[in-house]
């Protein structure tokens, strides 16, 4: 392939740019740093992040509805990858803020952590625009080696190093799976550029080829964003993991991977012939959200600890998430939009609640249990409230940006030809009425038990801030939705 | 039973080397058209140019190649899977590796077999043997038997899940038998296909993105690896760990 | 018969590119030490490396190299990596069984 380089393509790669530069220059800076106090450096973290998130958000203004493609089609910028890299810079931002206290607090602090942070984030802004077998791949390893490495910075944590251990060994299984399938797909088609291989996909010589290779990528992809039955890492990841870390796993991480889908499912595999009958691949991936959404609520109702609690909730919020991958593939014109309104909601859900975990916990208690949580709402009112907006958001109740995230993914599922989709919306609806029991365990524990013990919050600026700005995001999303769904496209 | 499969390799590669050099007619590509090729298109390039590539081959000698090369390749991996010294694991592992960098030679990626044989055999496998010594505990547990039914069900699943993958590979059909042939030997010129330059010249041109964007994901690998794996300060091992048990 | 042994074609190195994969995920399932789980990783990476490199071949269409390049570096950084974590863990326990890894269950 042929291409000549145009520098005026660098612009609209400018977040991406702002965010490897940032992480590089963090990483400098760790160099010249001595003693144990690292917390100067989130000022430079949480600077960088929010100049990518202002300049992805110039460009979207900028753009309109072109679609540009970018050094040799190996990118492509257009509205939804800016929506995307906004959000993930915010969400770097906002886990760079929670970091500092944590760390003093548990005594893990480590100048490096932040440069990986960065770095890792310019890999799901690569995501955001890939358009490329490449480049997909490539961004998925430069997020995940980036967050294996953040979850085992808790050095002298066994927990923290056993949960890297496992999160590392499945991601490389599912690396594998990934590039088999890659390159199966890359058989079928001739090109590795996504555009073109729709076209060519759909007159292979090959079927076999692409139905093996997208099988293959459900399973990987299904590593990644944790769906059942791929699922056994993520809880014992995010437990074990420095709670700033778990929200930036379950909350970016798992942002990007499906924003990787909605590129490859959507894009490559998407049109009118491989999606569906019973060897497509929506067929496999239907059953799989199904299954996802039951038992990642079914085993949340029994956890006691909150972090594998709300684990095993964002393990049901992805089989959501891959309800709209499903729509998107069959055809509903809005499931694109669908699906990154509810990666705002949920990102944002789930940086509060960690946050809030992360602030109730002190130094040699991290207050996991649900039990540990009961008076929270005498003690700490402020606190309490935030985690209710946000557990109500979780579980899809009306006032907040979870009720809107649902209803917009289910609506473009109802919106598939034949109303095929129409049991997994029921499956969904009468899911988020199971999960509103357990999301009330904690509510009423914070409000309605007497604290056995007096709580030793973490204070800080940052933490503070994160618990404070979530959830009246949540709740701007969920009151007024009309600036949001302009914003994604729907 | 080493012996035997030294003898059996042994034998195999003399009746390569003798078949390779008895004189035959026709030079043959390492992939002819398998499925639907023109013979008489494949004769005439072979006339014209024979390989100037140093992967000169006859038909047999080349087959024999092949087969030795897989043998290896997948010999080696099984090593992997059996072997419950980590070392001999590891030496297993780079015999495979050399298996595939020969294999690669044959698929006409010289740049890419020299890389293999450069980055894998060469400085990945140190890497895992400098581990094993740090480790220092070259003998592995047995391998845990787990769950029997288990384990035949998804024997089992497995073995149709390849057969299907299997039959569904052979099958393969190229997507224009005739071309798909000249391009890499037509001219000489056809011969800088996958050389250094040809990858490089397409590195360049549109893996340029991908080539520079690398170098971030190198700089997490490493500055990722010193901060996990360098030793911990004197008096703090462990200490400020949270207790086990804690919680549940 | 004659013909598979003598007359190698695409379908032989897919076919040993599918035995090597399965090798790889058979290494990852069945094995505790964590250093062979990731063998049996890189054994996965490579026989994905070596079915792109057939279909390269097979489409005389060279992208397919860049990828495999890129493929090559992505796992030499991820078993730099692994192995760091291999050790970290080893430090604190002792031992890389993955079996034994119970710290963390419900």
């Amino acid at each position: 392939m042929n291409f000549s380089f145009n520098p005026a393509d660098l612009g609209y790669l400018i977040p991406y740019l702002i965010m490897a530069v940032a992480g590089m220059l963090l990483v400098l800076a760790e160099a010249f740093y001595r003693g144990q106090d690292r917390s100067s450096l989130v000022g430079l973290t949480v600077a960088g992040s929010l100049a990518a998130a202002v300049a992805s958000v110039v460009l979207y203004r900028q753009i309109g509805d072109a679609r540009v493609p970018l050094l040799g089609v190996m990118l492509i910028a257009a509205r939804t990858s800016y929506v995307l890299s906004a959000l993930f810079s915010v969400v770097t931002a906002l886990a760079a803020l929670m970091s500092p206290a944590h760390q003093k607090e548990h005594d893990w602090q480590i100048g490096e952590y932040y440069g990986v942070m960065l770095l890792s984030a310019s890999g799901m802004i690569m995501l955001a625009h890939a358009a490329n077998l490449v480049t997909i791949f490539l961004g998925i390893e430069t997020m995940s080696i980036g967050v294996y490495v953040m979850c085992a910075m808790r050095r002298r944590s066994r927990r923290g190093n056993e949960a890297a251990m496992k999160y590392f060994l499945i991601g490389a299984f599912a690396t594998g799976f990934l590039m088999y399938g890659m390159a199966l797909l890359y058989g079928a088609a001739g090109t590795s550029s996504l555009v073109e291989m729709q076209k060519a996909l759909a007159t292979t010589n090959n079927p076999g080829l692409v139905i093996a290779g997208a099988f293959l990528l459900v399973v990987a992809f299904g590593f990644k964003v944790a769906a059942v039955p791929f699922h056994m890492w993520a809880p014992d990841a995010y437990e074990g993991a420095p709670t700033p870390v778990t929200a930036f796993m379950a909350a970016a991480v798992k942002a990007a991977a499906v924003a990787a889908m909605i590129r490859m499912f959507g894009l490559a595999l998407g049109g009118d012939v491989l999606p569906f009958g019973s060897l497509g691949w929506a067929s496999p991936m239907v059953v799989i959200a199904a299954v996802t959404i039951t038992i990642g609520n079914i085993s949340a109702v029994r956890q006691d600890n909150i972090k594998r609690m709300l684990a095993y909730s964002s393990i049901s919020h992805a089989g959501v998430l891959l309800v709209g991958v499903c729509a998107l593939g069959l055809g509903a014109a809005s499931a694109n939009g669908a699906i990154v309104y509810y990666l705002i909601a949920y990102s944002m859900t789930t940086m509060g609640a960690f946050a809030i975990v992360a602030y109730v916990g002190s130094k040699g208690r991290e207050r996991l249990l649900v039990d540990d949580w009961a008076g929270l709402g005498a003690q700490h009112p402020g606190a309490a409230l935030a985690m209710t907006v946000l557990l109500l958001s979780f579980g899809g109740v009306p006032p907040t940006g979870g009720f809107f995230a649902k209803f917009y993914v289910f609506k473009s599922a109802m919106e598939v030809y034949d109303g095929q989709l129409i049991w997994l919306v029921l499956v969904g609806v009468v899911n988020s009425a199971i999960s509103i029991y357990y999301y009330l365990r904690i509510v009423t524990a914070m409000y309605f038990r007497e604290a056995n013990q007096p709580f030793a919050p973490t204070r800080s600026g940052g933490l503070l801030f994160v618990i404070a700005i979530c959830p009246i995001i949540v709740l701007e999303m969920g009151i007024m939705p009309g600036f949001w769904v302009k914003l994604v496209g729907g | 039973m080493m012996r035997l499969l030294i003898l059996i390799t042994s034998a195999f590669l003399a009746w390569g080397a003798v078949d390779a050099m008895a004189p035959q007619a026709a030079y043959a590509d390492p992939i002819p058209a398998q499925q639907g090729g023109n013979p008489r298109a494949r004769v005439n390039i072979v006339k014209k140019s024979p390989h100037l590539d140093r992967v000169e081959s006859r038909d047999k000698g080349m087959a024999l190649l092949f087969w030795l090369f897989a043998a290896m390749t997948v010999g080696g991996a099984l090593f992997v899977v059996t072997r419950r010294n980590l070392i001999a694991a590891v030496m297993g592992m780079v015999g495979s590796f050399l298996g595939i960098s020969a294999i690669y030679m044959m698929l006409y990626a010289h740049f890419l077999s020299v890389v293999q044989m450069l980055v894998y055999a060469g400085a990945i496998m140190v890497l895992f043997v400098f581990v094993v010594m740090i480790l220092n505990r070259p003998e592995d547990e047995p391998v845990a038997p787990s769950g029997r039914a288990g384990q035949v069900i998804g024997g089992l699943a497995i073995l149709y899940l390849v057969g299907r993958l299997v039959m569904l590979l052979w099958k393969v059909q190229p997507p224009d038998p005739i071309k798909a042939l000249a391009a890499p030997v037509a001219t000489p010129e056809g011969h800088e296909w996958g050389t250094v330059k040809a990858v490089g010249t397409d590195l360049f041109n549109g893996g340029l993105f991908p080539f520079e964007a690398i170098s971030i994901l190198l700089l997490v690998a490493v500055v990722g690896a010193i901060a996990i794996a360098r030793p911990l300060h004197a008096g703090q091992d462990n200490e400020g760990d949270i207790p086990e048990g804690e919680g549940h | 018969m004659g013909n598979i042994l003598f007359n190698v074609g695409y379908g032989h190195f897919l076919v040993l590119a599918a035995v090597l994969f399965l090798i790889g995920v058979g290494a990852v399932l069945v094995r505790r030490n964590a250093l062979i789980i990731l063998m049996g990783v890189e054994l996965m990476l490579n026989a994905a490396n070596m079915t792109l490199l057939t279909f390269s071949r097979m489409w005389g269409d060279l992208s397919g190299h860049t990828f495999a390049l890129i493929v090559i570096a992505v796992a030499a950084a991820e078993a730099s990596v692994g192995l760091a974590i291999v050790v970290a863990v080893f430090r604190g326990r002792r031992n890389v069984d993955v079996d034994k890894l119970t710290t963390l269950r419900h």
